[in-house]
């Protein structure tokens, strides 16, 4: 057997449908439209994909083996088809399949996939399935109210008040006007729209939480002979790492304010790609923030800022679009959550801004971008891009 | 880093028709367990997991989440693949060739007993077109059998002498006999309760680690040599319920990976739920046509031997039949050294075919 060293790879084409109540398409259409979009940006076909990983929430919709139904959606007939099934984070753990393949050796291009679609199933239902049957189901049914235990523990923790959760929204809505496939574009929001939007569980608004979208979103890892070919500035993957926290909610410690898996992932993630000061060393992030007051934890944990100071770097304006970092110029999920596809378009959106092809949500001059999923079980993924190539036979993803 | 990936422990949890006396968490340390224990590791050492299960058999979303905490994954990696073990352990195989992880545990369950499989099979059809006709995997599987004996080659009879050969080699299962099998009650014609797969509760788990690691150890190993896997058309879109070809090519791309020939194995484990598909699969694999493919799987032909460990038919789980016929080649190869191919299956009427290869030193 001859030797493989670990290949490098980068995201070459991103692509992703316009999220929404998508009633004008299928699943499978949507992937489609979502692979599509992805393929054409660089003139790649279905014979030019190797594998196929597909992630997605199969009990949302009711469909189980939903990939060997979609197969012909997906490009993978005759094709190995790896599915995913992650939570939250799916969809970055199928760009993390994705690059896992390539950088192995295995495959030259592989095809991630990442798709739900919220207006045919019951979200709600089936995220209250991750608890405990016994002891959690019957008081933590869903994701709000997940959430609005979080918010509250770290309201009480660091003294983050609703106007600086509220500003993360305006943020993302605002963001979110220059990205056409975003759902949730408020041009005029303010912090007293947020404030006064409907309570859904203490004290999260209705405008503090993520949407329930439609959509799908794709990515194609590529092998470093065929990279350069394919892009002029591909997105290089310098780290991936992924970490969880205790299985049941109870056990995880503040509630996610304190976030132990996405301390652990970012840590060891930032010690791979050479990262000693994330505000400085990043010129943006893509993050999967369900919930304003999440953000501002999120900042807390990946060491934009002191633990407890998440409130004041909103206040700074820190992550604005014109800030020192900007964090989800996309609108991030706040502004659109088909959660199979997700967390692969917080990938997406990192490696569009690398490869300069964000469009009017492009920050300027990016060269180093920070990609983050969440999900069920505190799971974390993490992924780093850039436009510089990681050093021959890095170990990019110990 | 070479592309060497060894497996030095494995071991299976109790399986049994039903093990109610245990939850799922611990159903899968039963095998976790031991294959760490023989690894000569533990838990605290491993660096990543890669598990297989689905989340309509638990009934639970992210059903990896019953697991996570006792494959490594605490703070660590664990990623969740929703179809047959191989084709997790393809994914570990790759995790470990790119030096993501050195030590991993695979670790696969299902308990089928907790489940209704009709419910959770109808759930894989088209929601619009096909879900009003109240189909399961084992209609569509009647069809396929009956497109198969209509073709002369194989009866049956044949089909009925794989599940006897299978039981005969089941470690908990009841023997049956040929006519048993042909006068089991019908369920879908031409087939009989009998061609399929008992509904079992297993887990399997198997600890693979890269060379260096390996040596470290110093545990007996079997050289995991490479995995492939491939897909067909959804059921209603494949003109021949009957082809194979997939599996045809997933041999022949792990073949090629290790370098190989198909006349260098061993032993080879073919898993499908029903009896008929172990039939399909077997010729497609070239490894012979009605009465001397079955007399491989009864332990009479020439060549590699054939599903030694009774395979999914013998008594395993959908998800886990693959990882269940790993650990059964890892056992024997550690014994006997040599080469042998696995195989497995998941979809509706085997859509996608995925194929694992171990060798250890004669």
């Amino acid at each position: 057997m001859s030797p493989i060293n670990p290949v490098r790879t980068a995201i070459v084409a991103a692509g992703q449908t316009d999220f929404g109540r998508r009633f004008d398409a299928s699943m499978a259409e949507l992937c489609r439209e979502a692979i599509d979009r992805c393929l054409e940006s660089r003139n790649l076909s279905f014979d030019d994909i190797d594998a196929v990983c597909a992630g997605n929430m199969e009990m949302f919709e009711g469909i189980y083996m939903v990939d060997q139904l979609f197969v012909g959606a997906l490009g993978a007939l005759g094709k190995p088809v790896y599915k995913l099934n992650t939570g939250g984070t799916v969809g970055a753990s199928t760009a993390l399949a994705a690059y896992h393949l390539v950088a192995s050796g295995r495959h030259k291009r592989v095809l991630g996939v990442g798709f739900q679609k919220q207006t045919e199933g019951s979200t709600q239902s089936a995220i209250t399935t991750v608890g405990d049957p016994v002891w959690e189901r019957a008081v933590m049914a869903g994701a709000i109210g997940n959430f609005a235990s979080m918010a509250s523990t770290y309201i009480s923790m660091s003294g983050v008040t609703q106007e600086q959760a509220a500003k993360v929204a305006v943020k993302a809505r605002k963001n979110a006007c220059l990205n056409p496939h975003a759902q949730l574009k408020m041009p005029d929001i303010t912090v007293e729209q947020v404030l006064e939007s409907p309570m859904l569980a203490y004290p999260i608004h209705q405008l503090d939480f993520c949407p329930a979208s439609d959509g799908a979103c794709a990515v194609v890892m590529a092998a470093e002979d065929v990279a350069a070919d394919l892009a002029d500035h591909p997105a290089w993957v310098h780290a991936v790492a992924t970490a969880h926290d205790q299985q049941y909610m109870g056990d995880q410690p503040a509630r996610l304010a304190v976030m132990r898996s996405l301390q652990a992932a970012s840590k060891k993630a930032y010690a791979l790609a050479g990262i000693d000061d994330p505000v400085q060393d990043f010129d943006v992030a893509e993050i999967y923030e369900p919930a304003t007051y999440a953000e501002l934890a999120w900042y807390e944990n990946l060491q934009f800022c002191e633990m407890g100071k998440g409130g004041e770097a909103i206040d700074s304006g820190l992550t604005l679009m014109d800030g020192e970092l900007p964090v989800n110029p996309s609108g991030g999920v706040l502004s659109a959550n088909a959660v199979g596809a997700t967390a692969m378009v917080r990938v997406a959106e990192a490696a569009l801004q690398v490869m300069g092809e964000a469009g009017e949500h492009q920050i300027d001059g990016v060269n180093r971008a920070l990609a983050t999923g969440y999900g069920g079980n505190a799971w974390t993924d993490v992924m780093i891009l850039s436009r510089e190539r990681p050093r021959p036979s890095a170990e990019v993803s110990r | 880093m070479t592309t060497d990936t060894w497996i030095v422990g494995c071991a299976e949890a109790r399986s049994a028709l039903s093990r109610q006396d245990v939850s799922i968490t611990e159903f899968a340390w039963e095998a976790i367990e031991p294959a760490l224990e023989a690894a000569g590791t533990r838990l605290a050492d491993i660096e990543g997991g890669v598990t297989a299960s689905q989340d309509f058999w638990d009934g639970r979303t992210i059903s990896s989440m019953s697991v996570n905490e006792i494959a490594g994954g605490t703070f660590r990696s664990e990623a969740k693949i929703a179809s047959d073990a191989c084709l997790g352990l393809g994914y570990a195989l790759a995790r470990v060739q790119d030096g993501d992880q050195r030590l991993n545990v695979v670790v696969a369950h299902a308990k089928e007993s907790q489940a209704d499989a009709h419910t959770v099979e109808l759930a894989a059809f088209d929601p619009y077109f096909e879900r009003a006709l109240d189909p399961d995997d084992t209609v569509v599987c009647a069809f396929q059998a009956q497109q198969l004996y209509a073709r002369g080659t194989f009866t049956p009879e044949h089909a009925a002498r794989v599940v006897a050969a299978a039981r005969r080699r089941s470690s908990f299962l009841e023997e049956v006999t040929v006519q048993d099998v042909l006068g089991a009650p019908p369920t879908a014609d031409p087939l009989r309760e009998l061609d399929r797969a008992p509904l079992v509760d297993a887990a399997s788990a198997i600890v693979i680690c890269d060379g260096e690691t390996a040596d470290k150890l110093g545990r007996p190993r079997v050289r995991l040599a490479g995995a492939a896997s491939r897909t067909s058309a959804y059921w209603t879109q494949r003109d021949d319920l009957c082809d194979a070809i997939a599996a045809a090519a997933a041999m022949d791309d792990a073949l090629e990976l290790a370098g190989w020939r198909a006349s260098d194995l061993d032993a080879i484990e073919i898993n499908a739920p029903f009896a008929h598909q172990h039939l399909i699969v077997g010729a497609a694999l070239g490894l012979g046509e009605a009465d001397a493919l079955v007399a491989r799987f009864e332990g009479d032909g020439e060549g590699a031997e054939l599903n030694v460990s009774g395979g999914w038919l013998g008594g395993s789980a959908g998800t886990v039949a693959g990882l269940h016929s790993v650990v059964s080649l890892v056992k024997r190869l550690r014994d006997r050294g040599g080469r042998a191919l696995v195989h497995s299956t998941s979809g509706i009427a085997a859509q996608s075919h995925h194929v694992v290869l171990l060798e250890a030193a004669r």
